[in-house]
């Protein structure tokens, strides 16, 4: 059984993971693209069947697109939606799902297609499960995006004309953060609420200078604290991560952090609390302060 | 400015247990009012307060959301009253089949200007009820908001991207997830507690809302346990900071770690 | 009895553990206005108790509770053992009549307490989750100083009664001078797990059928020889298991909770009937353990004192009860604040008749009768040289190495020699146990 995949991009071209996944179903690969033309032009060359592109949106955001993608995406009546884990990109799915009253399905690790319709694995509850889902009928699913694809043989870009739902943007701050990409790092340094100030993150610097790592952390510190950009923080809703070592300083280890971390190699952790859950899923563990331990660690390291 | 509130009543999975064969086991995981939605509750009640607008909290789920422990918890949290649709048959639904009950309860309310949301719900997470809530009701949605200011017609919502922030301007109804930082929700005291024993309740029948059925099925033919990476869990002595670091990256660099 | 503002409750009730929510009940049942504010998100959510409920005083108040009420097992088989590093002896009472009526039964607070705060709400209680109460407003009255109401946070609420039923540590009854801070001789810890085991397991393993359970009483090695005992009790699905450890002895030999938790559920007497089990839940909490003398003023104008937070807590060395004493002092509470709500006089004197109803209820002769165990208890051969003196008479006697055979006087004599208890701390704990138990 093969399966019509429709891929749904909304300004950010990042969907090689999503192109492999639906090519892997065997069926015709189309892309909706609400954004610029250049990542319109950019997909076309990603090796994939047909590719529509809702004109230059200029002020208007993504969002503002969501009624026309959901109805020119729905008129194909594909067997299968996919839009990569990013803020805008979910919109645009969940209102296709919405025009489909298709499943949407996050966190899936595989999926394949048999004579029954779509069968999904994935994880749930912020990762204490796994499920296998089958599912008849349309199917919409979240996915992490992978890098953008090579270009390979080109295909023509067809312009739908669009009327956008009424948002506008009237201003953009630029963030103070500079991004990073965690993922390609071999080593990490997650800091947590056990930090006092976001003047101490400099002792976090040190040790992650001595340990040729970057920097991450837990999700308040990023939200709520705004100490660290965005997209330092690590769990079910921030990034996962794959390192050869992670030191969890001053984390307490809770699911929704440790599901992001589960395939780092060695996992070391630092905490005050003899109880704290992150213990229980860590390779070396130090009970102690990490004001103490974090300067002679990176003392050691030199 | 009719303001909508979703919210849901929900476990903390990491409350739960996981049997050998992936079946998740809440007994012991008290619901509660999902951990991030007291913010959208907080952004909803400032800025009816500054425009003169009513806040209406949602929910939508089995018999548990509308237990007295439920509604007294929810109401306290600033709402000017609630809806809720509470029917067993809803265990387990998912986020397309929730958010399109959701919507047959927006129109149900009618004349709503604007729904706001949580960031994602500590049980299921995926941050997907409010995108297809909104496309249920042909509206846009907008996440990861931190200000809403401004009147219906024309909203000014601050949003993240990964760049930085966006000041957008909203002319319809439009759905906001808010980001978790958003706003420190405060704390219901026993005058709020109080307050919402009194405040009115509409509890509506899932049977009689018009709600578009589900194009295929959806069927869980398998569960399982993730197989985590047993890990070492050796204890190192922190008494000593710097023998503790010396034997820890020598730990380290003997597992080829370093 | 003048008092200021109109109340916003007849009664305010700090805590819906189980006195708290008893005691809430029974005045909400009279037709009173009464609000139960508990601290955790949801009641339940944080109490802990080993889980034998003596559920006599429970059927007063709810006829239908055996029944309806979330109960696990009815305890038909109580088992005492004396554990040493290397052998164990056990007492094994099982008896059918145990059963009918039945007399004691275990439970789960996170599914006990929520079931009792449900019957609050429906006979009327106003429910408050998520308050912690920060202090009690008081107002200088005729006779002193009156308790009129609780502040939580910003807020202030008034009422005629207060009830503090804030369990062990209640810091309420210390504020208002009614308690002092407890001796450490008074406390103890109490550390337990739940360990999830199908029925049919436990079953098998524990010798009990249907809705049977079993009790273990454990002292000994359990506790390496900190004062205190073990205990192992089966729920439908589930042991509870933990011991209770005197606090002073405790922090005197510098042992950690959990290091003696770990030690006995490794026991080998203990682990076999663990085994294939995962731990669904941990917790720890302070045990009242001081008896009779732990039992101060129970009452002053304006408030009452219910269950753990006013001492009353027995612990006889084989088991401990609370919860039962719980249910008794909150049905004494709302009987003598009735009468005193009835009369108009909320002052100490006009809630006297709580301490009447309490001292004529089990509760308070149980209170007197063992009036003396805690200082028995504190004999520290209790949790060391008896069981392994026992241990080596028995072994003396079933160790059949092929030398002859000694008569038991003999060999009990032998064991006797080689170990520190001395005859006279025999008989002198001997009388001491049977005066207090
Ligand atoms: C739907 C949902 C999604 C979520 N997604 C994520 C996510 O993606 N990523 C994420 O991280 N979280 C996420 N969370 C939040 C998560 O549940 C936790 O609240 C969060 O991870 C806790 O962060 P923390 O460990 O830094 O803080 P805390 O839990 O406050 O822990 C701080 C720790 O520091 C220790 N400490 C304090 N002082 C010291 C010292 N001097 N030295 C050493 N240790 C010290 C303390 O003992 C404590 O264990 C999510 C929650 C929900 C509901
Ligand atoms: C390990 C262990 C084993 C035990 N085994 C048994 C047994 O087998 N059988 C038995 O009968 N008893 C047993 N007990 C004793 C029994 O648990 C207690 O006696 C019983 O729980 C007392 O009930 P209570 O309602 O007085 O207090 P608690 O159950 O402690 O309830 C007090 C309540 O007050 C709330 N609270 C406290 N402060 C505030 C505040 N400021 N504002 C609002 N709310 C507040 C708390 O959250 C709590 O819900 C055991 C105890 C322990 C620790
Ligand atoms: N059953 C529900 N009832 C009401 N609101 C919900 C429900 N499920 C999710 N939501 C809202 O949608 C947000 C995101 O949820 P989720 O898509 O499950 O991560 C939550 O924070 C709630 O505001």
């Amino acid at each position: 059984m093969s399966v019509n995949t429709w891929i749904i991009v909304a300004g950010d071209p990042a969907i090689g993971n999503l192109i492999d996944t639906a090519r892997s179903l065997g069926g015709s690969v189309s892309v909706a693209v609400v954004g610029p033309r250049a990542v319109a032009d950019t997909v076309a060359a990603a090796g994939v069947d047909k590719v529509v592109w809702f004109g230059e949106p200029g002020a208007v955001p993504a969002e503002a697109y969501a009624t026309v993608v959901a109805d020119a995406v729905a008129a194909a009546t594909p067997g299968l939606v996919l839009a990569a884990n990013r803020a805008s990109d979910r919109v645009l799915l969940g209102a296709t799902a919405a025009r489909l009253q298709a499943p949407v399905l996050a966190a899936v690790s595989s999926i394949t297609a048999d004579g029954a319709g779509l069968v999904a694995n994935c994880s749930v509850f912020g990762g204490i499960a796994e499920e296998t889902v089958t599912v008849t009928g349309p199917l919409a699913l979240l996915l992490e995006g992978g890098p953008v694809p090579a270009a390979s043989t080109t295909v023509p870009v067809e312009e739908l004309p669009a009327t956008p739902l009424g948002i506008t943007v009237v201003e953009t701050k630029p963030s103070s953060f500079e991004q990073v990409d965690l993922g390609a790092a071999p080593r990490v340094v997650g800091i947590g609420r056990g930090l006092k100030t976001q003047e101490d993150l400099a002792l976090i610097n040190a040790l992650a200078d001595a340990a040729k790592a970057e920097v991450a952390c837990s999700r308040p510190v990023a939200e709520g604290l705004d100490w660290l950009g965005k997209d330092r923080y690590i769990g079910v809703s921030g990034a996962h991560i794959t390192p050869d070592l992670y030191f969890a300083i001053g984390i307490s280890g809770q699911l929704q952090h440790m599901v992001g971390v589960r395939g780092a190699k060695t996992i070391v952790a630092i905490n005050t609390d003899p109880n704290a859950p992150v213990f229980k899923e860590a390779d070396y563990c130090l009970v102690g302060d990490l004001y103490a331990l974090v300067p002679a660690l990176t003392a050691a390291l030199k | 400015m009719k303001i909508v509130v979703a919210y849901k009543w929900a476990s903390n999975p990491q409350d739960a247990t996981v049997g050998a064969q992936g079946t998740v086991d809440w007994s012991r995981a008290k619901p509660g009012f999902s951990e991030y939605d007291p913010v959208a509750a907080e952004l909803a009640r400032r800025l009816a307060d500054a425009t003169g607008g009513e806040v209406i909290g949602l929910t939508v789920g089995t018999k548990r959301v509308d237990a007295t422990l439920a509604r007294k918890a929810a109401l306290s949290r600033g709402f000017d009253r609630a809806v809720i649709v509470a029917d067993d048959s809803l265990e387990g639904a998912g986020s397309t089949q929730l958010a399109a009950v959701l919507a047959a309860a927006v129109r149900h309310i009618g004349d709503v200007d604007l729904v706001i949301t949580g960031d994602s719900s500590v049980d299921v997470g995926s941050k997907m009820v409010p995108t297809v809530l909104a496309g249920q009701l042909g509206w846009p949605a907008v996440a990861e908001v931190i200000s809403i200011t401004g009147q219906a017609g024309a909203l000014r919502v601050e949003r993240a991207v990964p760049t930085g922030t966006q000041v957008l301007e909203i002319t319809g109804p439009v759905v906001l997830a808010a980001s978790t930082d958003a706003a420190v929700a405060r704390v219901p005291g026993m005058k709020d507690i109080l307050a919402a024993g009194k405040k009115p309740v509409e509890s509506l029948d899932l049977a009689a809302l018009d709600i578009p059925a589900a194009a295929g099925t959806t069927t869980v033919t398998g569960t399982s346990r993730p197989d985590l990476l047993t890990r070492k869990g050796q204890m190192i002595d922190a008494s000593d900071p710097a023998a503790a670091a010396a034997e820890l990256v020598a730990a380290l660099r003997g597992a080829g770690a370093l | 009895m003048t008092e200021a503002a109109e109340p916003d409750f007849d009664v305010i009730v700090i805590g819906a553990g189980i006195a708290g929510a008893i005691t809430a009940y029974q005045l909400a049942t009279q037709g009173r206005s009464v609000v139960l504010i508990e601290r955790g998100e949801a009641p339940g959510a944080k109490n802990l108790s080993g889980g034998v409920l003596y559920c006599r005083g429970m059927q007063e108040v709810f006829p239908d509770f055996l029944t309806e009420a979330p109960v696990e097992r009815r305890i038909t088989r109580n088992y005492i053992n004396f554990l040493n590093a290397d052998s164990s002896i056990g007492i094994d009472y099982k008896d059918t009549r145990l059963s009918d009526p039945v007399n004691a039964v275990t439970v789960l607070r996170a599914k006990l307490d929520p079931w009792l705060a449900e019957k609050c709400e429906e006979a009327g209680v106003f429910l408050m989750p998520g308050v912690r109460v920060d202090k009690v407003l008081t107002e200088d009255g005729p006779t002193g100083k009156r308790v009129v109401g609780v502040k939580a946070g910003d807020d202030e609420l008034r009422a005629h009664v207060v009830v503090a039923a804030d369990g062990v540590n209640s810091f309420i009854s210390q504020e208002v001078g009614l308690r002092t801070k407890e001796p450490l001789n008074h406390l103890a810890i109490g550390v337990k797990c739940v360990v999830n085991l199908p029925r049919e397991t436990i079953e098998a393993r524990f010798s009990v059928t249907g809705d049977e359970g079993a009790a273990f009483a454990i002292v000994g090695d359990c506790t390496q020889g900190i004062g205190g005992g073990g205990f192992m009790y089966t729920n439908t699905e589930s042991i509870s298991v933990g011991v209770v450890l005197r606090l002073d002895d405790l922090t005197a030999k510098n042992k950690s909770t959990t290091d003696i938790l770990d030690y006995f559920l490794a026991h080998p007497f203990i682990a076999p009937y663990l085994e294939g089990g995962e731990v669904v839940e941990y917790g720890c909490h302070l045990v009242a353990e001081g008896g009779l003398a732990m039992l101060g003023e129970i009452s002053m104008d304006g408030l009452v004192v219910v269950g753990d937070a006013a001492g009353l807590t027995l612990n006889t060395g084989l088991t401990v009860r609370g919860m039962d004493l719980a249910v008794a002092s909150g049905v004494a509470a709302a009987k003598g604040i009735g009468a005193a709500l009835d009369s108009k006089d909320t002052s100490k004197v006009g809630l006297a008749g709580y301490r009447e109803a309490l001292f004529a209820s089990y509760a308070g002769k149980d209170m007197e009768t063992y009036a003396k165990a805690p200082a028995f208890l504190e004999t520290e051969r209790m949790y060391k040289e008896y069981g392994e003196l026992i241990g080596n008479v028995l072994y003396g006697v079933f160790n059949l190495d092929n030398s002859p055979r000694e008569h038991l006087l003999k060999v009990a004599m032998k064991a006797f020699k080689k170990s520190p208890v001395k005859i006279k701390h025999l008989i002198k704990d001997g009388l001491a146990g049977v005066r207090a138990l």
